[in-house]
């Protein structure tokens, strides 16, 4: 049992805004103070202290084949050792982390949630077994739907009956939490030697399209209820001029709502938030983009923030990273996932003279500024946008024109032409940047007991050493910049596990997995799964997926 | 000057960052100073004998140092000489001074250095001047002298400075290079593969890629990269 005293909490979801107060912990759970024996609790002091939940991040390549491909293809990365065996496991990595690495660096940041944003749904073992080698954050994994062959069968005979079972089936097979779509139809094109370009390009044999892909899904996941929305990574990404492609596919689900999350989620939209026709007059589109969401009620975005140097590029967007791979030359690896899709995997370095760089990263902060706090959630799209540890960076600039105008001097003055960012006055709360980093995404993922701190939350809180209601994050960035590194204390499931800023205790968290398959006919679609595993897999349908055994710590949701 | 002399035959490698620098400390320092036995950290003085002769910034190998590995690693100043064989990764991000290697050199000798000099007697083995894997730039600057052969992959990534072989090498000379200059003064194989820039001489019988075009001088490529680097006969 703890008893957290005299903290000053923001909460957004319960709508507290730097109140000073009790919190009182059992069982991994935050409970009335009615609830707990005082004389039997731990006792933390958190005068003047910030108490907020602990960090969800909703989207990260934490585990799978891509981050692994990722690390045996970068050994510079490797070098780096940031942790030597004792007390704690060994870890090393630059800015790409073996798997104990990413559980300790967010905890050492306050976050204590953390989903695997694109899994391969044959390589979802692999997932599994490194999600389970990630100590003490809650996880989660979504595998992608965008280019898989059974979805381009059920989406071009417009049967949402089959096509409902086969997304509850597969979430299930594969352990997931929600589906996942990466560039609809590009990557199964792409294995005819193209992409897809707009939204009514078809896919070879098929005929399907991206909007028709995008939009059945879309009605089957809203169909099935599932806690997540579709979580989309747009066509043409990484595209100058493909701010518009980003706006289309937002207007695809307009009309739709749900009453507990949007309908859509659209990720790291600083790479697909281009205006312009080459690299050469590329300028942002974050304000258009910022409009339509800001208007629309049933969509919210993730930033993709850059950070200045080295980052991964790793997405099942395998032509776009061939493209990436041959506009700078680094190194490339492709991943074929049968009829599932692929990948590809391109180092890169964001250096801010660079003019598209510093663009990049200037319009990844126009994201988070313009977009309303409770639509925007703070994403660098590790390991594609750099290190997560540079959150407390991005939550400092977000709340500092002051900080931003220090900024803007060192990187190229192309950004003062191709973007608003310096025209932008507007500071971001406290309030909001951990409504960005906590309750939002929660309830963008449906998670109701993350990111907030009211009784039957789970007790994963972050302690920082700031007091909300006499910090002034506007003059004060640096202050609130290393706060944010350092918490006083991150608790997991109401145990001490970072203490001034260093790891005291390594616990394990759950895999959380949602279960719909109640809601459906698996009849509907044995004879096609039957066909399909027979004639284009390289395993028996039997073998394929994971079992909820295999998995350490499985928390099923079931879907009714 | 400090004197090192290993005390027996290593069953395992040694790794051992010793520079000029460890010669100005206290023999009680030196004798305390760590290294690594295989998987073991143990200090110098278990393994070699330690004589120290005044505060001179230069060592003496004596003996046999094929298997202790990063001799010299990133020293700035000072002098050292290796009476026999030295082991891998030696002069690796040297930035200045003197390594003498009357013996023969193992693999990554000079890796990444940017500044100093180094001197082989004998032969080197692997990976001279290179960058290690995932780098993007090998070796930046100085001077490597190799009076025998040296093996396969010589200044890859090569951004600066200049290796001379007396004597033959392998394959895969100056890949990726993009300034600095090689000279083989024997043969060799391959050579400048995706090399951007630089300067290769060549005294005997090479290998040329077809993606080099003939120059007055020599040829110039590699073309598959767009690169300007120079092939050139002495
Ligand atoms: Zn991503």
């Amino acid at each position: 049992m703890l008893w957290i005293k005299n903290g000053i909490v923001i909460d957004p979801k319960n709508g507290i805004e730097g109140e000073k107060m009790d919190i009182f912990v059992k069982e991994g759970k935050i409970v009335e103070e009615s609830e707990v024996k005082k004389e039997e609790c731990k006792v933390i002091d958190a005068s003047n202290k910030l108490v907020v939940a602990g960090g969800v991040e909703m989207h990260s390549h934490i585990a799978g084949s891509k981050i692994n491909t990722g690390r045996s293809m970068r050994p510079e990365e490797m070098r780096v050792v940031r942790n030597v065996a004792g007390k704690f496991r060994a870890v090393v990595g630059r800015v790409l982390l073996t798997a104990p690495g990413i559980g300790y660096e967010y905890a050492k940041m306050g976050y204590t949630t953390a989903v695997e944003a694109a899994s391969p749904p044959i390589g979802s073992p692999h997932t599994h077994e490194e999600l389970d080698a990630i100590p003490i954050l809650d996880k989660a994994a979504l595998p992608v739907f965008g280019n898989w062959h059974f979805v381009f069968k059920f989406v071009s005979e417009k049967d949402q009956e089959k096509l409902q079972a086969f997304i509850a089936w597969a979430i299930e097979r594969t352990k997931g939490y929600g589906v996942k779509i990466v560039n609809p139809g590009g990557v199964e094109k792409w294995m005819y030697g193209s992409n897809v370009r707009t939204l009514d390009d078809e896919v070879p044999i098929y005929g399907v399209t991206p909007r028709e892909i995008i939009t059945e899904v879309v009605k089957a996941n809203e169909a099935l209820n599932l806690p997540h929305c579709v979580h989309i990574h747009c066509n043409n990404l990484g595209v100058p001029g493909n701010y518009e492609t980003t706006i289309e596919t937002m207007k695809l689900v307009s009309g739709m709502k749900n009453e507990n999350r949007p309908v859509l989620h659209v990720t790291h939209v600083q790479f697909n938030a281009y205006a312009g026709s080459s690299w050469r007059d590329v300028s942002s589109g974050a304000e258009e983009i910022a409009k339509y969401v800001n208007k629309a009620d049933n969509i919210t975005i993730d930033m993709g923030q850059p950070i200045f140097g080295h980052a991964t590029a790793m997405t099942g967007d395998a032509p776009f990273q061939f493209t990436l791979h041959k506009l700078i030359g680094a190194r490339w690896s492709n991943k074929d996932t049968e009829i599932e899709g692929g990948a590809g995997i391109v180092p890169i370095v964001y250096l801010p003279k660079n003019p598209v760089h510093a663009l990049q990263w200037a319009i990844g902060l126009e994201l988070g500024l313009l977009i309303d706090s409770d639509k925007v959630v703070i994403s660098t799209d590790w390991p594609n946008g750099g290190p997560f540890t540079e959150y407390p960076y991005i939550m400092a600039m977000l709340m500092s024109k002051r900080m931003r105008e220090k900024e803007l001097e060192r990187v190229s003055p192309y950004v003062q032409k191709a973007s608003s960012l310096p025209a932008i006055d507007t500071e971001k709360t406290l309030y909001e940047v951990i409504k960005m980093s906590r309750s939002l995404p929660a309830k963008i993922l449906g998670m109701e007991n993350k990111g907030h701190l009211g009784v039957g939350a789970d007790a994963d809180i972050a302690i920082y050493n700031i007091n909300p209601n006499e910090v002034d994050p506007s003059a004060e960035y640096d202050l609130v910049n290393k706060a944010f590194r350092k918490p006083a204390y991150t608790i997991k499931d109401g145990e001490i596990v970072v203490k001034d800023g260093e790891l005291v205790a390594e616990t394990w968290g759950r895999t959380f997995w949602v279960d719909a398959t109640k809601k459906v006919s698996m009849e509907a679609i044995e004879a096609d799964l039957d066909e399909y595993f027979q004639n284009y897999y390289t395993v028996e349908r039997i073998n394929f997926g994971v079992d909820e055994r295999w998995v350490k710590k499985p928390a099923r949701l079931e879907v009714s | 000057m400090l004197i090192l002399k290993p005390k027996k035959d290593f069953e395992v490698s040694v790794e051992a960052e010793i520079t000029p620098d460890l010669a100005e400390k206290s023999e009680e320092e030196i004798k305390n100073f760590e290294v690594w036995y295989g998987k073991y950290k143990v200090k110098l003085g278990e393994l070699f004998e330690i004589k120290k002769e005044g505060d001179e910034k230069k060592l003496i190998l004596d003996g046999d140092f094929s298997r202790v590995k990063w001799i010299g690693r990133g020293m700035t100043e000072g002098e050292i000489v290796v009476k026999g064989n030295v082991g891998a990764h030696c002069g690796a991000f040297m930035s200045g001074g003197k390594i003498v290697v009357e013996g023969n050199a193992d693999d990554w000798l000079g890796a990444e250095m940017s500044g100093g000099e180094i001197v082989v007697k004998g032969n080197a083995r692997n990976l001279v001047g290179c960058a290690y894997y995932g780098d993007l730039e090998g070796m930046k600057g100085g001077k490597i002298l190799i009076e025998g052969n040296a093996g396969n992959y010589i200044g890859e990534k090569m951004v600066g400075g200049e290796i001379e072989i007396k004597g033959n090498a392998g394959d895969f000379i100056g890949t990726e290079m993009k300034n600095g200059t090689i000279i083989v003064h024997g043969d060799c194989g391959f050579v400048g593969g995706d090399m951007k820039g630089g300067t290769i001489k060549i005294g005997g019988k090479f290998d040329l890629l077809p993606s080099f075009k003939k120059a007055e001088d020599g040829w110039i490529g590699d073309v598959n990269v767009g690169g300007e680097g120079k092939i050139v006969k002495i």
